[in-house]
């Protein structure tokens, strides 16, 4: 059997809670090696989808489909917003990333093979014996995407993970994502709110509003009509001859 | 001091035994609690398995259930209704209605005060809450060892089986449902399970003993460890390691083992804070 050409697709995808419903009529398509930027304001249903893709809960209607050769529990990894460790537990690096491996057949060797390579991909090589806690704010950041990166995923949802980091923190973070991107082919799905971070980054952009979502290529989707529509706010974007991207939000407000 | 002890074997080595099977099966299970910083849910569940019981006992006087019926039940209605409590604040204060510690709360204190207004027309009744309430060990017999036993390899062997999601589970659990684990089953079988233990324990060594053994030991491995799998290790050896203390220093001073052994757990706790302040001092000076 023929490896379907998307990754992931979804159909006439309609999501909620009980009966209250958050999305509507969901239709995009996502290919290996693409990413993407899931754009939103709070409450319009980025985490929703995310958890749907993730198959933590199921459609109201439509259909989510997927190549089966690529789309598999053991290849997909995700960076949760915050991580609910108890503080007061004390944890090393390497404890704390192994524990992505649930799932996972690796004996030990693998296990420090893939410890030592997700270490690597996000700079906290020697961090290992660690304790977790000790570990800056952009080192934990780097922490939880290496717990997700340990599993060796060819898909990586990231649901905020730059939200509380200094800028120096969030280069670092997505330098690193985008050279796994690069490198690795690895697709990744990022919900954020920083519009500057997906002009930067993103090869594809979801925008969600009032239950509705628009992707597909940056380019025809990141414009200022649909932004505007979407976050409600006069958004212009325009594109400097060295390729850098500049977004402009209500009535001044510049950001590169 | 130990010959003393061991003159006393013959007499009272069910009772040992079983206190050190209880305390090693309740400081593996409370590595998960306190893991999960539900330390309270220990003594609302501790606290519904005395209900079962009185209930047992009300009904036993009330002519609904013979005498020897009610001596068969009570350790059926200690473990039901601790596994209920167990499965009631675990599942309710998950859902967003209500935060687990009120849940626990309300558990605690309808068991609490359900037990005593039970009982408390009946002389022995309440002197078997009491008797509980204050733990003993003594008395525990053959049976109550091999149980303990049994239950201690099961423990070990599931935590042995599942360490890795039993962590995932108790640490992270956004993340382990984003990796396939259904909380709702794991959170079931992990009350469950520790309905059980603790309905099981306070039938042979009271409330006291099965609350300390469930928290202090993992609290005391939690200061001393640098890793939640080595607190699996070290909870067990301290609550081992306080109850021979413990048991020993009893025999010889006259003193009530249970009570013994969680006054040492206790000291053991306090010498673990300091000894992580201690060590987290030395960390900081240059």
């Amino acid at each position: 059997m023929e490896s379907p050409l998307f990754l992931l697709k979804t159909e006439g995808l309609h999501l909620g809670y009980g009966r209250s419903s958050v999305l509507r009529n969901v239709n995009f398509e996502v290919r290996p090696g693409e990413f993407w930027f899931f754009l939103g304001p709070n409450g319009a249903g980025k985490t929703t989808l995310l958890k749907a893709l993730l198959e933590e809960i199921r459609p109201q209607q439509g259909r989510i489909l997927s190549d089966p050769k690529l789309y598999r529990r053991d290849n997909l990894g995700f960076v949760p917003q915050r991580c609910d460790l108890n503080p007061t537990l004390s944890t090393t690096v390497r404890e704390f990333v192994l524990l992505g491996l649930v799932g996972i057949r690796a004996n030990r060797r693998d296990r420090e093979t893939r410890l030592a390579w997700a270490l690597d991909k996000v700079g906290l090589v020697g961090k290992a014996e660690k304790d977790y806690w000790s570990l800056s704010g952009g080192q934990r950041q780097r922490a939880l995407v290496a717990r997700a990166l340990v599993r060796r995923p060819r898909i990586l949802f990231l649901d905020e993970p730059t939200k509380g980091l200094d800028l120096a923190a969030e280069d670092a973070l997505m330098q690193s994502l985008t050279d796994l991107n690069r490198q690795e082919a690895l697709t990744l799905l990022f919900i954020t709110h920083d519009l500057t971070l997906a002009a930067r980054y993103a090869s594809h952009v979801a925008l969600f509003h009032n239950g509705k979502v628009q992707g597909g290529p940056i380019s025809g989707v990141m414009t200022p009509d649909r932004l505007q529509f979407t976050y409600g706010i006069p958004v212009s974007v325009s594109q400097e001859a060295q390729g850098e991207v500049t977004i402009s939000m209500g009535r001044g407000r510049k950001a590169t | 001091m130990i010959q003393d002890f061991a003159s006393s074997w013959h007499l009272f080595h069910n009772s040992y035994l079983a206190g050190w099977l209880i305390g090693l099966l309740l400081a593996l299970i409370g590595v998960l609690v306190v893991a999960r910083n539900q330390i309270f849910i220990g003594v609302a569940v501790s606290q519904a398995s005395t209900l079962g019981i009185a209930l047992t006992m009300w009904l036993g006087t009330s002519g609904l259930f013979s005498h020897l019926t009610a001596e068969y039940m009570s350790p059926v209605m200690a473990v039901v209704f601790s596994v209920l409590a167990a499965l009631v604040t675990v599942s309710r204060g998950e859902t967003g209605k209500e935060t687990p510690e009120a849940i626990t709360g309300w558990v605690f204190l309808f068991a609490a005060s359900g037990a005593i207004l039970i009982v408390s027309h009946s002389p022995l009744g309440l002197e078997e809450i009491h008797r509980l309430l204050s733990s003993s060990i003594i008395g525990a017999a053959a049976s109550d060892v091999w149980i303990f036993a049994v239950f201690l390899g099961l423990t070990a062997i599931f935590i042995g089986i599942s360490f890795q999601r039993l962590l995932l589970f108790s640490l992270d659990p956004a993340m382990a449902a984003a990796v396939g684990m259904n909380l709702k089953i794991w959170g079931l079988i992990t009350a469950a399970w520790l309905g059980l233990a603790v309905g099981l324990a306070i039938r042979t060594s009271g409330m006291l003993y099965t609350f300390g053994c469930l928290v202090l030991p993992p609290l005391v491995a939690k200061s001393l460890c640098r890793e939640v799998r080595a607190m699996f290790v070290v909870a067990p050896l301290v609550s081992l390691g306080a109850g021979v203390l413990g048991f020993i220093l009893a025999n010889h001073y006259d003193f009530p083992p249970a009570q013994m052994t969680v006054a040492l757990l206790c000291l053991c706790l306090f010498l673990a804070w300091l000894w992580r302040r201690f060590r987290n001092e030395l960390k900081k000076s240059p």
